[in-house]
């Protein structure tokens, strides 16, 4: 088809015109949908494309319950009940029914909030339960809307707060466990990238969709087994109330696998209201974090390390007059008057300083604390027993306390002097109990742990966790069995009758001095009791710590923290089942 | 619509024809112009297009259907929660220790252990 228009004709015009105006329209599509396709496409996403988050589920916590995992940490879905003043159209109703429903959880004033009508947002109630939530939205109110959130629930209570920690209001774990694994508790959130209609629901239309699965938290095993940690607690707060103290500490450790069965502390705080703690030094666990001089139950560990050095036997002797000189100072026994020719078990039994210090002396050259002897506690207490250094365990805020090396210019004779009986060094009851179990379990130190394992998101499936290197040898088998006969002789001497028949149960009391502007203070000792039990010689089945302290108080290890340990050891041997024997 | 036949007639021989085949053929007396191609290439075009979107629409109906069920499963997931926290709460050292059951019980007067 040709057209053949004359030059000048309307139709020629129209022609040339609707060419003119296709032209314009073809320069414009071709800017638009070439030169400026990546702009439209940019923000046609951002209409259509819509990024929503999937929250990770935070891992849960279980605890042990005679070898079966319980949980102990849990998380809920609650709501927050919020009201938009400005279109709400039945206040009194709604103030009505938000009494009605959520009680306790509904905010003061329900009249004024709904008044000011110039905000779009006034929260009613808080920490609603999904019934309750459920109930609320039946009445059809006007204005009223829900936020749905995740909280930590605690069925336990106060239970191991401590070792636990909680989870602040931004979802960041504090203190204990979950501030130590908050990684691994927290996993990582998915996204979930679509095209969504109006409603936000996603569509499968689009090339730019994405959908990355949220990956949840690790549920995580503790090895505290919550019965014991329950019973630690109560014999605790019993004790304290006994001795009028106020603060204290027990740890229950497995010595043949370093596993931490019970950590109490008190004062204690219930994580489901950390907010309401108006003391914050009750969020700190004392068994990791607070380095004390831990007294008389480190002669247990100067025994141990005589005896595995071969430098002392429980029945070698020497001669003691109450008080020992140490270059330009002058130690003294605390208990008086078990003078002469004394064995070491006798000194251990009274615990004699002069006794200890005497140790030391023959780890050198049987008169003085040398420098090889000086070297020789430090590897021991230091390096063997992990004395003053962290031991690893998964609970915040471990600090690792001081053992002064031989080479500082303070690790002189004198304070290694001190050592022997249990000053001069800041350590924690962690430490303390990690190497009494190495010395009383045949001689390995096993690594403190809280982690028992993993279990499945269904909570059928326990994984246990990779067991922590354990050092072997620490001292020789004899040594340890040597060490545990005189710990159980030095219990036996003078409390045998508060034990069970038919176990084997050993304890070491221990008064330590406290030092307050870097001075030892004379009003205020704090009192420790730490010892093993079991139904056989051989395999301690169980190391109990106890401490116990107040301002101001004079707090002894025989009087205030060993009553705590003896009921505490007496129910573990009904607890684990153990059968007496003879 | 009519047809006639053929007039022109070649041998079996020249033909590639074989016997008993039919070697009539009818040509239509339709025939079509330019712009009849050009609508019916557009109503195709229009088809296939109806086509894929009734596909595309089809497609979307199920995402609404995904999204209903994804909340209820949101919903019972939600439920299940709530029933674990409830049963952690019953078996709660507390709450079984002030039960009836445990305040019933007394300790015993002697035990004997048995030699296995």
């Amino acid at each position: 088809m040709q057209l053949d228009l004359k030059i000048g004709s309307r139709p020629r015009t129209l022609a040339i015109l609707t060419l003119v105006i296709m032209a314009i329209f073809v320069v414009r599509l071709f800017y638009l949908q070439i030169v400026q396709h990546d702009y439209y496409v940019t923000q046609a996403n951002k209409e259509q494309l819509k990024q929503l988050i999937i929250p990770a589920k935070r891992g849960e916590i279980y605890a042990m319950d005679a070898g079966s995992p319980v949980k102990l940490v849990l998380n809920e879905t609650v709501y927050t009940a919020f009201a938009d003043p400005k279109v709400v159209e039945k206040p009194q109703e709604m103030i009505d029914l938000i009494h009605k429903v959520a009680g306790g959880n509904a905010r003061q004033n329900l009249d004024a909030l709904l008044l000011k009508k110039e905000s779009r947002y006034q929260i009613l109630a808080t920490k609603v339960t999904r019934t309750q939530a459920e109930l609320m939205k039946k009445s059809h109110l006007k204005g009223l809307g829900f936020q749905q959130e995740t909280q930590r629930v605690y069925p336990e209570g106060q239970l191991a707060a401590q070792t636990l920690g909680f989870v602040d209001g931004e979802g960041k774990g504090r203190y204990g466990i979950e501030q130590e694994l908050n990684k691994r508790l927290t996993g990582s959130d998915g996204l979930l990238q679509s095209v969504t209609d109006v409603s936000n629901v996603p569509l499968t239309i689009g090339n730019n969709n994405i959908n990355k699965t949220a990956k949840n938290g690790d549920n995580v095993v503790l090895t505290v087994d919550r019965n014991i940690q329950a019973y630690s607690e109560r014999a605790l707060a019993e004790g304290l109330k006994r001795s009028k103290a106020s603060d204290g500490s027990v740890m229950v450790m497995d010595p043949q696998s370093g596993k931490v069965l019970a950590m109490a502390n008190l004062p204690t705080y219930n994580p489901a209201e950390y907010n309401k703690v108006q003391n914050a030094a009750a969020f700190n666990n004392g068994t990791v974090s607070a380095p004390y001089e831990p007294g008389s139950d480190v002669k247990t560990l100067t025994m141990a390390t005589g005896l595995d050095k071969g430098v002392v036997e429980p029945n070698s002797t020497y001669k003691n007059t109450d008080s020992i000189k140490v270059e330009d100072r002058t130690i003294t026994n605390a208990t008086k008057g078990q003078t002469g020719t004394i064995t070491f078990q006798h000194a251990l039994n009274y615990s004699l300083n002069t006794g200890f210090v005497t140790v030391a002396q023959r780890l050198g050259d049987g008169n003085n604390i040398t420098r090889g002897a000086r070297d020789t506690m430090y590897d021991y207490f230091h390096n063997k027993f992990g004395l003053g250094q962290l031991t690893g365990i998964e609970v915040a805020g471990e600090v690792p306390g001081t053992v002064i090396p031989p080479t500082d210019i303070d690790g002189g004779a004198v304070r290694y002097s001190n050592m022997a009986f249990g000053q001069g060094l800041d350590v924690t009851m962690v430490q303390v109990c990690a190497a009494f179990g190495t010395i009383v379990n045949g001689g390995t130190y096993y690594t403190p742990t809280v982690l028992a394992g993993t279990m499945s998101d269904d909570g059928e499936s326990f994984v246990s966790a990779v067991a922590k290197p354990a050092k072997q040898n620490v001292i020789a088998p004899t040594a340890s069995s040597k060490v545990r006969a005189m710990i159980h002789e030095a219990r036996t001497a003078f409390y045998a009758a508060q034990d069970r028949k038919g176990y084997y149960v050993g304890g070491k009391t221990g008064t330590s001095q406290t030092i307050e502007n870097g001075k030892y203070v004379d009003n205020q000792t704090v009192g420790t009791y730490l010892g093993f039990g079991g139904d056989s010689e051989a395999t301690p089945r169980y190391v109990i710590m106890v401490q116990v302290s107040g301002k101001g108080m004079n707090l002894a290890g025989n009087t205030d923290a060993l009553p705590i340990f003896t009921d505490i050891s007496n129910w573990m041997l009904d607890y684990l089942k153990l059968q007496p024997k003879g | 619509m009519s047809y006639q036949r053929t007039t022109q007639f070649s041998s079996r021989r020249a033909g590639t024809w074989n016997r008993n085949q039919n070697t009539v053929a009818f040509a239509s007396n339709v025939k079509l112009g330019p712009v009849t191609h050009t609508v019916l290439v557009a109503l195709m075009i229009t088809v296939l297009g109806l086509i894929y979107l009734t596909q595309a629409t089809r497609a979307t109906g199920y995402d609404y259907e995904a999204q209903k069920i994804d909340s209820k499963i949101a919903d019972l997931t939600t439920k299940k929660t709530d029933l674990e926290v409830e049963n952690a709460r019953l078996t709660a050292l507390d709450t079984v220790q002030n039960s009836s059951v445990a305040r019933e019980m007394t300790k015993p007067a002697q035990t004997d252990y048995v030699n296995e």
